[in-house]
């Protein structure tokens, strides 16, 4: 498994493929069917799975590919997934270059060889045509247990081999047959093999759709006129982009330095991340040159399966956003192609092997938000105050002696964004690159032994601004027999960024018990700890920063905010200077209001949500979870 | 019976009336009355009915479809609405499913957030919970569910929903907060989530059900008036209205559950293209309904409608889920706009150019070029005969909006430009066709195309060529579609509940018991219609799942006792049904019925449609005009000799030859080079396209080789 003769991030160049021309009718046509068909093989995929993760949660993506993995259409599914893909093409082809036969399904998970994480697994069938390899159709899937040291998240692994079982480019299939002892090896070492064996018999079907409608395209308009549309498409979507990025002045632009919690062993010990953003004519480079040394757990960034898809996302999305630019830019090669990544050998973001990777998610969308922050003064009205830029994504198991095997459950607790020019935040909602659906609260107690108790905006005010920064949930889950918890979690000390007078947000915090005697604040990354029947988590995500300053935000809108229980009373005359004559009824008090916004600015001590709640978090203390501290005898 | 249905749309209210005994059909349209629909669909009943020479009174049916509820949806006018809900879970509907609709935007709306249905400030809590298993967590706090109540009337709500978890396990608490709510707030529009939507996800369900909510002040007092204006006029039986589904409700079901009614209208097309597909003698249908901004698509085999997946449910940006007709909706019509972006791609639609300014052709300002600019440069309306003359079109701004636009864009002469702007809008309903039906293991060769709408019918022949469809049906009346729907149907209605069996361990006795429930709620109704015994037909769903999977198939169920071979046909029936859909089936895995559901049928008379008169293979009696169009001869673009001809004065037996056009009052069908078609006994423009499809591939081939 040696990496050594590997080229990290090598991008196959152009396709050689001599061209036909295409008109434009056909053009249209064949960019059609190639959307049609990933997102047909994304709704197959979710529909037909087994774990929550997948036909609830839709952390999954689906596409396809040519033979060296450029990218001709992907899903709308979970951005994290998307242009992961190629890389994962080309990690398992340096295995199995010139031997892939029709009726192969291959699978491969390995973090140094292209897979965004180990636990997303990447299924693809070859696709054939006059005997020669065209490409292929993948999916990859965030699958719930691949066998680590612990069950589902494994976020302090010693090593890669710790963290899961590594699928290098293997043929499950073999033209067409089973390969029955390397089935029976996958499934009989991982946790859930009931879940594992759905999930992954759903992937194969969805990529068997995706080969065979790409072969009606063949069989169609021919196969060269298909693959030069999918060629002609790339270059579009990189033409597209390109023109953004000259349109931005040259220069660098540095974002503020950002701190992770620490890496899920070493406590205390923050981890730095340094972003900066070069634009060249009609490139553009993140360099993150001067972030942390590679750490010693599963808390690194795989470069190409993760932190390169995070460089993508940023600048297509920044660049090219589906709502505020005209026309909708497919996502494929040509969008990769204009933006180059510059992460240090040795690197959290650019690990040595073979030290894990498991948990790599809240250190790419920190890439993410930096990115965004440090083009904030060349593009003020394209881009967001700091966002949530986290997640805590944890596991909650158990073994079940009726079943046979582990029942295990996992979550993405969402964030929220940060203020924008022109309107108020997203609240609430999974945040850049994450973009799952949650699991019904009614799904959860009906299939497991856990209970939500609270799920819904946490009680603190959204972020002050011109335009306010999104709201976080606050969520409370209880487990309602023995089991374990693990999670993968950060943003606990390092809140988002406000922006042109914009107040920086509220830290997350996640804690065991809460309100109870036997309360106990948890890191964020904890693999493994036991929690006995009746016990419960809290997670309260972050509330992310506002946009501009809240003193310029009209009096009106404060009021309504309040009416919304968006902001306080309190918040409205220490943030925004708008006092109200009568609390009741929130008539503004129109002269003390202009003469305290005077005042505050003059001066103005505190400007962060977090300093503002720094001596205490305000209490939840919900029926629910009186009821159920009674149940369990908890006080 | 004497029956008229009566369909509203945005612009024009539909009507159908049928004399089952006496054989004879009516039709009649008049402007849509949008400040109050009723008005309208009174007058147009009172004039029909006289024209018809039947007494209002002598009327056993009136069958209504209608866009009503949608519009509010989509046009934000709902009611201010108030929600009660589970402590500790205010938000559910702010966070909705925390996903975004778009993965490549930070700039977008939430529309749950941006547009409300129920603003945070109206959504109040009860302390209150039922667990996983039905059992009562924490007791209902009713002296803080009055209090809220209070609040609510107080802040002006028009509306209130109760929404408590688990309540479709347990519907006591909910229960006692709406006897509260009646207590103290009676002149409130009341929507129960375990009486809306007795089903999982709590999302889904309290979305659907604050839609209810939203929809359910102007829906209820727009059927309460048009029933008791159809009372006044004598009547016999009550209002009945299109659901959804398909199916049927009663006016005090509409005002109970006005969510039903958020697909009406476009339901209704594809029953009416279902039924003219079969007069014509072709069960297996795909409809297609193109009007001015969207073309409406729908597939029925064997002249069974198929509905929707739970998760594609949605009205507007909103989750509403309630079984729905799988109808897909695009962007394509008349009005949308042709144009070359940025980066060389030329584009149609979804952009439109609506009623005003209107494709530039209409000559009221609109500059852009249209799809309707391109039919018109193409020769394919005729600029006098439009609206059966009652407007006339401006070729020259048509002419100007192509070649300003994108034929200059493009390089392209005005006529290439504007056939490939009608090339990309038949490729997006090829597309559309081919991703929400044909995909799903349907041989679109076993398939007719019924062309409705006004320009159904223009897009009809290249679309069946590209998507194999041998046959296009265009009915007499393709404008009418949906109005033909209503008296084209039986009366469906449907009951369902939460059952949670699983095959393996089936529970029949109890299976059996809620069925029989079911069952004898939908005989009830159907007696309370009036509808005699032989001819209700009730019919048994189960909605199965693989044991471990979220999302249920619908499966056909026996009526019968439930044993072993009940349970053994329902099984082989699923693993086909899902192998149909996901194509792969599981035989070792267990299954779970989650939901059963029962349907109640009242059976209408057979619609018999009089016939036209029967002529010789000659249409020239019929010939209006010969002039030029341009088509795809052989793949090349060229200018042909082509016959104009009066749709109305088309007999049986006629044939016509390509290329032809075919004009009437609201309506064009284009019949291309190399192309036949002839018209049946009853009217319907039937192509051959089966006939001519070789050539016709060719052409397209060739087109694709470049242009």
């Amino acid at each position: 498994m040696s990496t050594v003769e590997y080229e990290l991030g090598k991008h196959p160049g152009p396709p050689e493929l001599e061209r036909v021309e295409v008109d434009p009718i056909t053009m249209r046509v064949l960019g059609g069917a190639f959307h049609a068909i990933a997102k047909e093989m994304s709704g197959v995929l979710f529909r037909m799975s087994y774990s929550s993760i997948i036909r609830e949660s839709e952390d999954l993506g689906a596409g396809i590919f040519d033979a060296q993995g450029r990218e001709l259409c992907e899903s709308d599914s979970t951005p994290m997934h998307i242009g992961s893909l190629p890389w994962y093409i080309r990690g398992f082809m340096r295995h199995l270059e010139g031997k892939i036969v029709e009726g192969d399904v291959i699978i491969h998970n390995h973090p140094y060889y292209g897979a965004s994480h180990s636990p997303d697994i990447a299924v693809a069938v070859p696709i054939f045509w006059d005997g020669e390899l065209q490409g292929f159709a993948a999916v990859t899937a965030h699958v719930l247990d691949v066998g680590g040291s612990f069950p589902g998240i494994n976020a302090d692994a010693f090593d890669m081999y710790a963290e899961a079982k590594i699928y290098d480019g293997l043929r499950w299939y073999q033209a067409g047959e089973l390969n029955e002892d390397l089935d029976r090896m996958v499934f009989d070492n991982v946790r859930t093999e009931t879940m594992n064996r759905g999930d992954m018999n759903a992937m194969m079907a969805a990529c068997q759709l995706g080969r065979d409608r790409m072969l009606r395209l063949y069989e169609r308009y021919g196969v060269d006129t298909v693959m030069s549309a999918a060629y002609d498409w790339m270059d579009y979507s990189e033409a597209m982009l390109r023109e953004q990025i000259r349109a931005l002045p040259d220069g660098e632009y540095t974002a503020p330095t950002g701190w992770l919690d620490d890496d899920a062993r070493n406590r205390d010990v923050r981890l730095r991340i340094e972003t900066k953003v070069i634009v060249d004519g009609d490139e553009i480079t993140i360099d993150l040159t001067g972030s942390n040394a590679e750490v010693p757990t599963g808390y690194n960034v795989p470069f190409e399966g993760s932190l390169l898809v995070g460089a993508y996302y940023a600048v297509r999305t920044i660049l090219l956003d589906e709502v505020t630019f005209p026309e909708h830019v497919p996502q494929n090669d040509g969008v990769f192609r204009p933006v180059k990544v510059i992460a240090p050998k040795g690197t959290i973001y650019n690990p040595t092997f073979p030290r894990a990777c498991f948990s790599r998610f809240c250190q790419v969308q920190r890439v993410v938000d930096n990115t965004i922050l440090a083009l904030a003064d060349a593009l003020p009205e394209g881009v967001t105050a700091g966002n949530s830029a986290g997640i805590h994504f944890c596991a909650y198991s158990g073994f079940s002696e009726e079943m046979g095997e582990y029942w295990l459950y996992l979550e993405v607790n969402e964030g929220a964004y940060g203020g924008r020019f022109g309107k108020d935040a997203m609240d609430s909602v999974d945040n850049l690159m994450a973009n799952t659906r949650n699991n019904p609260i009614e799904e959860l107690d009906l299939r497991f032994p856990i209970r939500c108790d609270q799920y819904e905006l946490r009680p603190e005010p959204a972020a002050p601004g011109r335009w306010r920064g999104g709201i976080g949930i606050i969520r409370r889950n209880r487990f309602l027999v023995d089991g374990v918890y693990s999670c993968e979690g950060d943003r606990q000390t390092d809140p988002p960024r406000g922006i042109f007078g914009g107040w920086d947000g509220l830290v997350a915090s996640c804690r065991k018990n809460p309100d109870t005697a036997q309360q106990e604040i948890l890191p964020a990354k904890v693999t493994g700890v036991p929690f006995a029947a009746g016990e419960f988590i809290e997670f309260r995500e972050p509330n992310a920063a506002g946009y501009g300053d809240p003193l310029d935000r009209p009096p009106d809108a404060v009021r309504e905010d309040v009416l919304d229980d968006f902001t306080t009373i309190a918040l409205a005359r220490d943030a925004y200077g708008v006092v109200f004559g009568d609390e009741r009824t929130l008539e503004i008090d129109a002269a003390a209001t202009e003469a305290l916004r005077g005042e505050l600015r003059k001066s103005r001590s505190v400007t962060s949500l977090t300093e503002y709640f720094a001596a205490e978090l305000p209490r939840s203390t919900k029926p629910v979870s009186i009821a159920g501290n009674a149940e369990f005898g908890m006080t | 019976m004497k029956r008229i249905g009566v369909d509203v749309g945005g612009t024009f209210t539909d009507l159908i009336y049928v004399d089952d005994e006496a054989g004879v059909i009516r039709v009649h349209k008049l402007p849509t009355t949008p400040d109050d629909p009723s008005q309208g669909t009174i007058q147009g009943v009172k004039e029909l009915a006289a024209e018809a020479g039947a007494e209002p009174s002598s009327l056993d049916q009136v069958f209504h479809g209608t866009t009503i509820a949608t519009n509010i949806v989509i046009e934000h006018t709902g009611a201010r609405v108030g929600m009660l809900t589970t402590e500790g879970y205010r938000d559910i509907l702010h966070i909705a499913r925390h996903k975004k609709p778009l993965n490549f935007s930070n700039y977008q709306d939430l529309p749950w957030q941006a547009y409300p249905v129920v603003r945070r400030r109206y959504r109040l809590t009860v302390p209150e919970r039922v667990t996983g298993d039905g059992a009562v967590l924490v007791p209902l706090d009713e002296e803080r569910a009055r209090e809220q109540v209070r609040a609510l009337k107080e802040a002006g709500v028009e509306a209130v929903c109760v929404c408590f978890l688990f309540s479709f396990l347990n519907p006591n608490h909910e229960r006692r907060v709406a006897e509260i709510v009646r207590e103290e707030f009676p002149e409130a529009f009341l929507s129960v989530s375990s009486e809306v939507l007795p089903q999982y996800r709590e999302y889904e369900r309290f979305s659907t059900v604050g839609l209810n909510a939203y929809v359910g002040p102007k829906v209820a007092s727009y059927v309460a008036r048009l029933g008791e204006e159809l009372e006044a006029l004598g009547l016999r039986s009550g209002l009945h209205l299109m659901t959804s589904a398909s199916g049927v409700a009663t006016s005090e079901a509409a005002i109970r559950r006005p969510v039903n009614l958020l697909m009406s209208g476009p339901v209704a097309g594809v029953v009416g293209g279902i039924w003219a597909g079969k007069q014509a003698g072709y069960d297996n249908v795909i409809t297609l309904d193109v009007g001015g901004t969207s073309a409406d698509i729908g597939l029925a085999q064997e002249g069974r409608l198929r509905m929707k997946h739970l998760l594609d449910t949605k009205v507007g940006p909103y989750q509403a889920m309630i079984p729905m007709v799988d109808v897909d909706t695009i962007g394509a019509g008349g009005g949308s706009i042709a144009y070359v972006d940025a980066g060389g791609i030329y584009r149609v639609g979804p952009r439109s150019a609506g009623a005003v300014p209107g494709p530039a052709a209409y000559g009221r300002g609109g500059t852009q070029a249209t799809a309707t600019d391109a039919m018109v440069n193409l020769g394919w309306l005729l600029p006098e005969a439009f609206l059966g003359g009652g407007m006339s079109l401006d070729g020259e701004k048509a002419r100007a909006a192509f070649a300003d636009g994108p034929a200059a864009a493009l390089g392209m002469s005005v006529e290439e430009a504007s056939m490939g702007a009608v090339q990309i809008l038949t490729h997006s309903m090829v597309q559309s066709i081919e991703e929400n039906s044909v995909r799903k293991g349907f041989d679109p060769r076993d398939f007719a195309l019924v062309a409705e709408g006004g320009a159904g019918p223009v897009f009809a022949v290249p679309i069946a060529i590209e998507v194999g469809t041998p046959n296009v049906v265009v009915p007499p009346h393709p404008g009418i579609a949906a109005a033909m729907g209503l008296v084209a149907t039986d009366m469906v209605y449907e009951y369902g509940a939460t059952t949670y069996q699983r095959l393996s361990k089936l529970d029949a006795a109890s299976l059996q018991s809620r069925f029989e429930e079911l069952e004898a709620q939908a005989a009830a109704q159907l007696e309370e219609d009036g509808i005699e015994a032989d001819r209700i037909v009730i019919q048994r769903i189960a909605e199965a799942r693989y044991l471990g999977q979220g999302y249920e198939l619908r499966v056909d169920v026996g009526s019968g006792a439930i044993d072993e071979t009940w349970v053994e046909r329902l099984r082989a029936d699923f693993h086909d049904i899902h192998e149909r859909e996901y194509s792969r089936r599981f035989e070792e895995s267990d299954i779970e019925v989650p939901n059963i559901r029962v349907r109640g049928i009242g059976l209408m008379p057979e619609l018999s449609t009089p016939e036209v008169r029967t002529g010789d293979a000659s249409a020239d009696h019929a010939l209006r005009h010969e002039g030029e169009a341009w088509f795809l001869v052989e793949g090349s673009l060229e200018q042909v000799p082509t016959r104009y001809y009066d749709r109305e004065a088309l007999e049986a037996g006629n044939r016509l030859v390509g290329p032809a056009i075919v004009n009437q009052y609201d309506s064009t069908t284009v019949i291309p080079p190399g192309v036949e078609a002839h018209v049946d006994r009853f009217g319907n423009i039937v192509i051959e396209v089966g006939a001519s499809a070789a050539a016709g591939a060719a052409a397209t081939v060739t087109a694709n080789e470049g242009v």
